[in-house]
């Protein structure tokens, strides 16, 4: 398939969830990171920066999940699923929800104040990272990137 | 005492003739099952079908073999034959009872394709 062939691109149904799941990955972990300065810093820019890539994290989780479903459903019609594929199913759900998670903890905090959000966020966080980067190595293995060109 | 010589030569040597034909269509009927029951196989290693292309003669059962660390699928384009999820050492068979080709992928990696031929 060309890759600069939009029509294609849009109707191999399955395609879209190996290109969409990079940024709900980079917005996380550089929201995670900001998130860590923050605190140490205690400076708002900082905080901010956090919200707004945890909200784009959040947001893009929402077209990963439903593409990676569609996926499931799609390329293997969505017969019972065991070993590499269903770890990256049950991962990636459980990341999604700790990016949503992550995301609403920062949310809450700045409808009240800022003070409540909980230091322990931060464990949750860097569970979700480690979560989703294995998550993504399993995903990288079955998607063959590491296989002959 | 000579005339029944002969005819006894004559029965021992029709029975071996007898014989051998029936051995002969034993024989010709056995490599007919052979040909009928024939299989040939397909490994999958490294996101590739090895042979990529294979030629079998029409009855032939071709089996893909997984030998990758990854799961992978045998698909038929033409919507022909297609296999659950083969994990690591798991197996697809599939018997090709009319000549044509069939070009078939992985769908978890279609770039992965190859081709059985029946002839």
């Amino acid at each position: 398939m060309n890759p600069f062939d939009i029509k294609a691109a849009f109707l191999a149904k399955h395609a879209q969830h190996v290109v969409l799941i990079h940024f709900p990955i980079a917005l996380f972990i550089i929201g995670v990171v900001f998130d860590f300065l923050a605190q140490k810093t205690k400076k708002r820019g900082f905080a901010e920066a956090a919200y707004y890539n945890l909200l784009g994290a959040a947001i893009f989780a929402v077209p990963v999940v439903i593409t990676g479903i569609l996926a499931w459903q799609f390329q293997l019609e969505g017969q019972k699923l065991k070993g590499i594929l269903l770890m990256h199913l049950v991962l990636g759900c459980a990341s999604a929800v700790l990016i949503w998670i992550a995301w609403g903890l920062h949310a809450r905090a700045r409808r009240q104040l800022p003070e409540t959000l909980p230091v322990l966020r931060l464990g949750l966080e860097t569970l979700a990272v480690a979560i989703i980067g294995f998550t993504g190595h399993l995903g990288g293995f079955l998607s063959g990137v590491n296989g002959p060109n | 005492m000579r005339r029944s010589v002969f005819v006894a030569s004559l029965l021992v040597t029709a029975v071996m003739g007898l014989g051998g034909i029936a051995g002969e269509q034993k024989s010709f009927a056995a490599r007919a099952q052979e040909k009928t029951a024939s299989t040939a196989e397909v490994k999958i290693d490294n996101f590739v079908f090895g042979p990529t292309a294979i030629t079998v003669p029409v009855g032939t059962t071709v089996t893909w073999v997984n030998r990758d660390d990854i799961p992978h699928t045998v698909v038929s384009t033409d919507k022909v034959f297609k296999s659950k999820v083969l994990d690591t050492d798991e197996k697809f068979s599939f018997t090709f009872t009319k000549a044509g080709e069939y070009p078939y992928f992985c769908s978890i990696h279609p770039k992965m394709t190859g081709k059985v031929v029946v002839q």
